[in-house]
């Protein structure tokens, strides 16, 4: 099981990889619309991206209250706590 | 002509009405109420057959697509033998070819038409009103267009429908945007290409004078007879923009299409004195 940090690490280097961002504007605070110009159409790449860390099959359901890096962090660490409890 | 606005604008209003104005008033009018009468058809008639006729699901579509593609085509003779409009379409035999991903400018409301007309078997992604009026919500339904949400759901229909070797049809800018400003175009169209388009093919369209912009209501019809000009553009080479990252990839030819078509089209459309 991953620390939240070590999910922040993840989320950062894949948010850096994806949109070029300052890895330093990426902190659980940050908004991901407002702060990090990801926008709906960013929110599917980025659904794939945590499909492919968690290995689980993300829906548009698991994303609709992320509006954070903090959301996100808290989405990847349920899901990578089902994709354990299921193993 | 001068560049001077005033000068333009009192140009404009000097200009003659001709090309038998008054008569193409009429046939305007006439359009307007045969689509509606057309559309009434076909929703109430001919898809509640094809929804009924046993086959596959996949078959239903097409079926669905063919029915509605005659009826805008018919829609469009009607149009041009009344001498309503002009029109020219060319290279639309490259049209039409399994996950080809079709990207057209949207200057006036009927650009749609000529694409579902003309183009075989062709999805298309459709303004989301259609699917809230009860005479398109059905054959939206049947002959599986999707609407334009810039939402998840909307991305993964369409990249689905390429992934299935359908030809889809998307106007970048999702709405008429108005004819003398330059096309601004959304990423969605973009990121679908990129995740499951075989071919991207451009269609340049041009009207000349404006009509039927959104700025305009139906009634005020350009002093001269429309010229539609569909004009079909080179594939579109995809590979390039698929060794970056999705999002990036997105974003670049999302940009490299916008200033294509504003190279290609300009301001679409010059005031109507200006021939």
């Amino acid at each position: 099981m991953l620390s939240h940090d070590e999910v922040l690490d993840r989320i950062r280097d894949s948010l850096v990889e994806l949109f070029e961002l300052d890895p330093g504007a990426i902190t659980p605070a940050a908004r991901l619309y407002e702060d990090l110009e990801i926008d709906s159409i960013d929110v599917v790449d980025l659904m794939d991206e945590v499909q492919r860390h968690t290995g689980s099959k993300v829906t548009p359901e698991d994303f609709r209250s992320v509006r954070t890096v903090g959301h996100l962090i808290d989405v990847m660490q349920r899901l990578l706590r089902d994709a354990d409890a299921s193993a | 002509m001068a560049a001077d606005s005033d000068c333009t604008v009192s140009a404009l209003r000097k200009e003659r009405r001709q090309d038998a104005y008054y008569w193409r008033f009429l046939v305007t009018a006439l359009s307007f109420a045969a689509f509606g009468a057309g559309a009434a058809i076909v929703s109430l008639l001919l898809l509640p057959l094809v929804r009924v006729l046993p086959t596959s699901p996949a078959c239903r579509r097409e079926r669905a697509r063919a029915v509605i593609r005659g009826a805008l085509r018919l829609f469009i003779e009607l149009m041009s033998r009344l001498r309503g409009l002009h029109y020219e379409f060319r290279g639309r035999e490259r049209l039409g070819r399994p996950g080809q991903l079709i990207v057209a400018n949207h200057p006036t409301l009927i650009d749609v038409v000529f694409l579902l007309a003309f183009v075989p078997g062709a999805g298309c992604v459709v303004k989301q009103g259609l699917s809230r009026n009860p005479l398109t919500r059905r054959a939206l339904a049947l002959a599986e267009y999707i609407t334009n949400e810039p939402t998840p759901a909307m991305i993964e229909a369409a990249a689905s429908a390429l992934r299935d070797d359908q030809t889809l049809i998307i106007f970048p800018e999702g709405t008429r945007t108005r004819p003398d400003a330059p096309p601004v175009f959304h990423r969605g169209a973009a990121n679908v290409a990129l995740r499951s388009a075989r071919v991207l093919t451009p269609v340049y369209i041009h009207c000349e004078p404006a009509t039927l912009a959104k700025t305009e209501p139906w009634y005020r019809i350009p002093r001269r007879r429309p010229r539609f000009t569909l004009e079909v553009g080179r594939d579109w080479d995809l590979e390039p923009y698929r060794q970056a990252p999705l999002p990036r990839a997105s974003r670049a030819l999302n940009a490299d299409l916008q200033a294509h078509f504003r190279a290609h089209v300009g301001l679409r459309v010059r005031p109507e004195s200006a021939s």
